[in-house]
C-alpha cells in the first residue's frame, strides 16, 4: 500500500514535472516567435531579363546599377568571348550566334533592353582596356572604372553615353599615393550629401580614394585601418594565412560604398573582410566573413536595404556563392542564401549586387556565369535556416 | 591602282549582307512544327548545396519517365567552381561536382546517383552520351577527350592580381589527357553495377576491328534482336554488337559502305558531301525501325536499315563551321550543327529534334523529309538559351530536355507552349 502510493506519488511528480516542461518548452517556442530574428526574403525570377536582341551574347558581367527610375543598368566584357560563343562575329563567321553586345546594357522593369552604348575611345576620353565596376549618381550620370592592366582612370558618362568627365588616365602604374589617377578601379560609389565619388581603388591600387564629384579632383584617400596606404608593405604580405590580421588591404579593394548614416563599407576581397570607415576615412571596425575562404576571397560587394535606416546589409560572397544578409547595426549575419551553378538563383561567381526602389535585389555574376537575374523583395519574415540554398518562390 | 576605300567597305557590307541574309532564312525558317518553351523551375536544385553539374555529354529518358543525365564532373569544373575539392579547400560551403550519373524524377528530384571510378572497368576520361535499354540498364559510352588546338585560345579572365593563375590539377591547359584515351563502352544496372565493358581504353585496333572501339559517343538499342548499335566516332563507323555478351555482329560507315574510307578533309559548305563520316556524335533507332546517326561536323544526319542500308541523308545547317577553344578545364570542340537527335514522342515520331551546339539551338525537322519545321533556343545563359547544346532526349509526354557542355553546363527542361 505505501509502496502503491510512493509509486503514484512519483507519478504525480512526474506528470506535473512533464507538464511544467512542456509549458516551458511551448513558452520559449512562443518568445521564439514573437522575438524572432527577422530578416528580408527574396525569391529568384528566372524571367528577367529577356533574352538580349540581335542574337546579342553577354560577357563576363562585372557592374551593376538601379536608376532612379529603377531601370537596371549592367556593364559587361564583350571582348571575353570565346570562338564558340562568339561564333557569328568571328571573321569569316562560323556559325549564326553569336555576336558581341555593346557594354552598357540597361533594362527596364519587364527585362526590355533599352540604351545600349560604350566600348571605344572617344574624345577626351579612353574607354577600359577591362570594364570593371558601374554606378549612377543622383544627377543621372554613369560612373564606370577598369580593371585593365593599363587602367588607371573613371570614366563619367551621361545615361545616354554622352562623355562627360575623365579622371585618371590609361598607362599609369600602381601609386596608392597618386593624387592624379587610380590603377584598375573595381568600383564607384556616388555620395550625394557630400557630392563626391568613394573610388574602391582597386586591384592594383591598395586603397579607398575619394573625388569631387563635379571637378574630379582628389580630396582623399586611405588605406586599411585608415591609415596612409603603402603599396610595398601590401605587396610584400604574401599568400593568404586566415590567422592572420592583415594591415593592410590585400585587395583587390572591391567596394566602397556609403550608408546614408555616412559608413563607408569596403570590400578587401581576398581578406575576407569588410572595413568599415567614416567618410573622413576614420577606421570604424572590421568584421570576417567566411575567413577560411582563399583564391579570390569571399567578399565582392555590398548593398543595403531599402529602408530609409538600411536596416540590412547585403554582401556578396562570390567565392562561396551566397548572398548574406547582415543586421547592420549588430554586423551579425542573419542567414543567407544561393548556391553555385547556372540555374535560376544559382552563380557561378557572384560579383555585383544593386537594390531596387521596391527592394528587389539585383545579381550579376562574372567568369562564366554571365547573367543578370533578380530577386523579389518579398517582405521580413522569421529566419528559418541560416543557408537557405536557392530561393524558389514558396509556392513552388 | 590601289583599290577606293568606299569600294572595300561595300563589297564588306555586300558580303556580310549575304551571310545575315543566309543566317537569318535558316534561324527562322518555316516554324510549322511544334513550339516550345522552357520551364525554368526544372530540375529542383540539389538538396546538397555544395553540388554543381560539369559539362553536361548525354541526357536520355528511361521507360519510367524518369530524366537520366551523365556530366564530366570535376574534370570540366574551373577552380573557381570546386574551391571544395582542392588542396587546402578554397571555399567551405561551393562546390564540389555533383556524382557523374544522376536521375531525375519527372519533377525534377535527384532520385539516384553514382558513377565514378570502381571494379572490373575503366570509368572514362569524358564520358560521351548516356542510354537506358529496354531492360532498364543504362549504358555509357567513353567518348574521350579533344586534342589541344593549333591556334591559340581567346578570352580573359578577371585574374587576381597577386593570386596565381589557375590550374585545373593534373591537367595542364591543353596537354595532353592522362591515362589511355578512352575506346569504350560500359553497362551497368540502372543502380550502378557494374555488368559489361565493349572495347578496352588505349586500345584501337581500327576501323574494322570487331573488338576494339575508337572514342565511342553514343549507343542505341534493338530490343527485339537484343543488339546494341554504337556510334563509333574515332573509326567513323556505326557498330553492332550482341547487348548482353558485347559480341560484334557487324559494322558500317557512312552511306551504308563497307569499307572504311578516308578521313575527310575539313568541313567547307560548297564541298561535295563527305564520303566518310567526320564525327559521329548521335544515334537513335526509331519505331520504324530505322537507324537515325548525326555526321556533327559534316551538318548531316544519315538515316539507315539496322543492316546497314543507307536510306537518305539531311543537311541539318549546312553553314555551320566551328571553332576549337582552351579552357581551364582542357580543350573543347564546338564543331557543326548535328550534336544529338532525339524523335518526338507521338506514335509516329513525326518529328526529330537536333541539338545544334555551334548555333546554340535546338531544330525542329519533320522525321520522314528531314525538312526544317522550325527551331527553339538561342544563345546565351538564360533560361531557355544555349552554349554548347550537346545532347537531347524527349519524355512520354512530349517534353524536351536539353544538355549543355563545355561552361554550360545545365539540362534545361522544354514544354510546348
Amino acid at each position: 500500500m505505501k509502496r502503491n502510493l510512493l509509486i503514484g506519488g512519483s507519478f504525480v511528480v512526474l506528470l506535473v514535472a512533464l507538464a511544467v516542461a512542456q509549458s516551458a518548452v511551448q513558452r520559449v517556442a512562443a518568445a521564439q516567435a514573437q522575438n524572432g530574428v527577422m530578416a528580408p526574403r527574396f525569391e529568384v525570377d528566372p524571367t528577367f531579363p529577356k533574352p538580349l536582341p540581335n542574337g546579342w551574347y553577354q560577357g563576363q558581367t562585372i557592374g551593376l546599377w538601379v536608376d532612379a527610375q529603377d531601370h537596371v543598368w549592367i556593364v559587361h566584357r564583350p571582348d571575353v568571348l570565346d570562338a564558340a560563343e562568339g561564333a557569328s562575329s568571328q571573321t569569316p563567321p562560323t556559325g549564326e550566334c553569336c555576336s558581341i553586345a555593346p557594354p552598357i546594357l540597361e533594362f527596364d522593369q519587364a527585362g526590355n533592353l533599352l540604351r545600349h552604348w560604350g566600348g571605344k575611345d572617344g574624345p577626351g576620353y579612353q574607354w577600359p582596356d577591362s570594364n570593371h565596376g558601374l554606378n549612377i549618381d543622383s544627377r543621372g550620370n554613369i560612373w564606370i572604372g577598369g580593371n585593365g592592366a593599363m587602367d588607371g582612370h573613371v570614366l563619367k558618362f551621361t545615361l545616354d553615353g554622352t562623355f562627360v568627365m575623365q579622371v585618371g588616365k590609361k598607362g599609369v602604374t600602381r601609386d596608392s599615393l597618386a593624387q592624379d589617377h587610380f590603377f584598375q578601379v573595381a568600383k564607384t560609389f556616388f555620395y550625394g550629401p557630400t557630392n563626391e565619388v568613394f573610388v574602391a581603388d582597386g586591384y592594383g591600387n591598395r586603397r579607398v580614394a575619394v573625388i569631387d564629384a563635379e571637378s574630379g579632383k582628389m580630396k582623399r584617400f586611405w588605406g586599411a585601418y585608415g591609415k596612409p596606404p603603402d603599396d610595398k608593405a601590401a605587396l610584400a604580405q604574401g599568400a593568404y594565412d586566415p590567422t592572420v590580421t592583415y594591415q593592410h588591404f590585400r585587395g583587390p579593394v572591391h567596394c566602397a560604398d556609403v550608408s546614408n548614416d555616412g559608413l563607408v563599407y569596403v570590400c578587401d576581397r581576398t581578406s575576407n573582410r569588410l572595413q568599415i570607415f567614416k567618410t573622413d576615412g576614420t577606421f570604424v571596425k572590421e568584421v570576417y566573413i567566411a575567413r577560411d575562404s582563399r583564391g579570390d576571397g569571399a567578399v565582392w560587394d555590398v548593398a543595403f536595404s531599402r529602408d530609409k535606416e538600411q536596416k540590412y546589409l547585403y554582401v556578396a560572397d562570390g567565392r562561396n556563392q551566397k548572398l548574406r544578409i547582415f543586421d547592420r547595426q549588430s554586423m551579425e549575419e542573419l542567414t543567407n542564401f544561393g548556391k553555385g551553378g547556372h540555374y535560376p538563383g544559382e552563380w557561378y561567381s557572384l560579383h555585383n549586387i544593386a537594390t531596387d526602389s521596391k527592394g528587389n535585389l539585383y545579381t550579376v555574376e562574372t567568369y562564366q556565369g554571365r547573367r543578370l537575374q533578380r530577386f523579389i523583395y518579398k517582405g521580413l519574415v522569421p529566419v528559418k535556416a541560416k543557408q537557405q540554398g536557392v530561393v524558389w518562390p514558396g509556392t513552388r | 591602282m590601289p583599290v577606293p576605300r568606299r569600294v572595300v567597305c561595300c563589297w564588306v557590307l555586300v558580303l556580310s549582307g549575304v551571310l545575315a541574309v543566309q543566317y537569318d532564312a535558316a534561324t527562322q525558317g518555316s516554324n510549322t512544327g511544334p513550339r516550345y518553351q522552357v520551364d525554368p523551375w526544372w530540375p529542383r536544385p540539389f538538396t546538397n548545396q555544395s553540388w554543381v553539374l560539369g559539362s553536361v555529354t548525354g541526357v536520355t529518358v528511361d521507360a519510367q519517365n524518369h530524366i537520366w543525365v551523365v556530366h564530366r564532373g570535376v574534370d570540366s569544373l574551373e577552380t573557381n567552381e570546386k574551391g571544395m575539392m582542392l588542396t587546402p579547400p578554397s571555399a567551405t560551403l561551393c562546390c564540389q561536382a555533383a556524382p557523374s550519373v544522376l536521375e531525375f524524377d519527372q519533377k525534377g528530384v535527384l532520385v539516384s546517383n553514382w558513377g565514378g571510378p570502381g571494379q572490373g572497368y575503366a570509368w572514362p576520361q569524358s564520358p560521351g552520351s548516356l542510354a537506358v535499354d529496354a531492360k532498364g540498364n543504362v549504358w555509357i559510352t567513353a567518348a574521350g577527350l579533344e586534342a589541344p588546338p593549333t591556334t591559340p585560345a581567346r578570352g580573359r579572365g578577371d585574374a587576381v592580381v597577386g593570386e596565381a593563375p589557375a590550374t585545373a590539377p593534373g591537367r595542364g591547359r591543353g596537354g595532353p589527357p592522362p591515362g589511355p584515351a578512352d575506346a569504350h563502352v560500359l553497362k551497368f544496372s540502372r543502380d550502378g553495377k557494374f555488368l559489361l565493358q565493349i572495347g578496352a581504353p588505349g586500345k584501337m585496333d581500327g576501323p574494322d576491328s570487331q573488338t576494339t572501339l575508337n572514342r565511342p559517343s553514343a549507343v542505341a538499342f534493338d530490343a527485339a534482336a537484343n543488339e546494341v548499335f554504337v556510334a563509333d566516332s574515332g573509326n567513323r563507323r556505326i557498330v553492332v554488337f550482341d547487348a548482353d555478351k558485347g559480341l560484334y555482329k557487324r559494322h558500317w560507315f557512312a552511306y551504308g559502305e563497307k569499307a572504311a574510307g578516308a578521313a575527310p578533309a575539313a568541313y567547307a559548305p560548297n564541298d561535295p558531301p563527305a564520303k566518310s563520316f567526320r564525327d559521329v556524335t548521335c544515334i537513335d533507332i526509331s519505331r520504324d525501325g530505322l537507324v537515325y546517326v548525326c555526321d556533327r561536323s559534316s551538318n548531316r544526319i544519315q538515316v539507315f536499315r539496322k543492316d546497314g542500308t543507307f536510306v537518305k541523308e539531311g543537311i541539318v545547317s549546312k553553314n555551320t563551321l566551328g571553332a576549337t577553344v582552351t579552357g581551364q578545364f582542357g580543350v573543347v570542340s564546338s564543331h557543326g550543327s548535328a550534336w544529338d537527335l532525339a524523335f518526338s514522342s507521338d506514335a509516329q515520331q513525326r518529328y526529330v529534334f537536333v541539338a545544334n551546339g555551334h548555333d546554340k539551338k535546338v531544330h525542329i525537322l519533320q522525321r520522314d523529309t528531314l525538312a526544317p519545321v522550325g527551331t527553339f533556343g538561342s544563345g546565351g545563359r538564360y533560361p531557355g538559351q544555349f552554349l554548347a547544346v550537346g545532347s537531347i532526349a524527349v519524355d512520354a509526354q512530349g517534353n524536351v530536355y536539353a544538355g549543355e557542355q563545355h561552361h554550360g553546363k545545365r539540362v534545361q527542361k522544354f514544354v510546348t507552349r
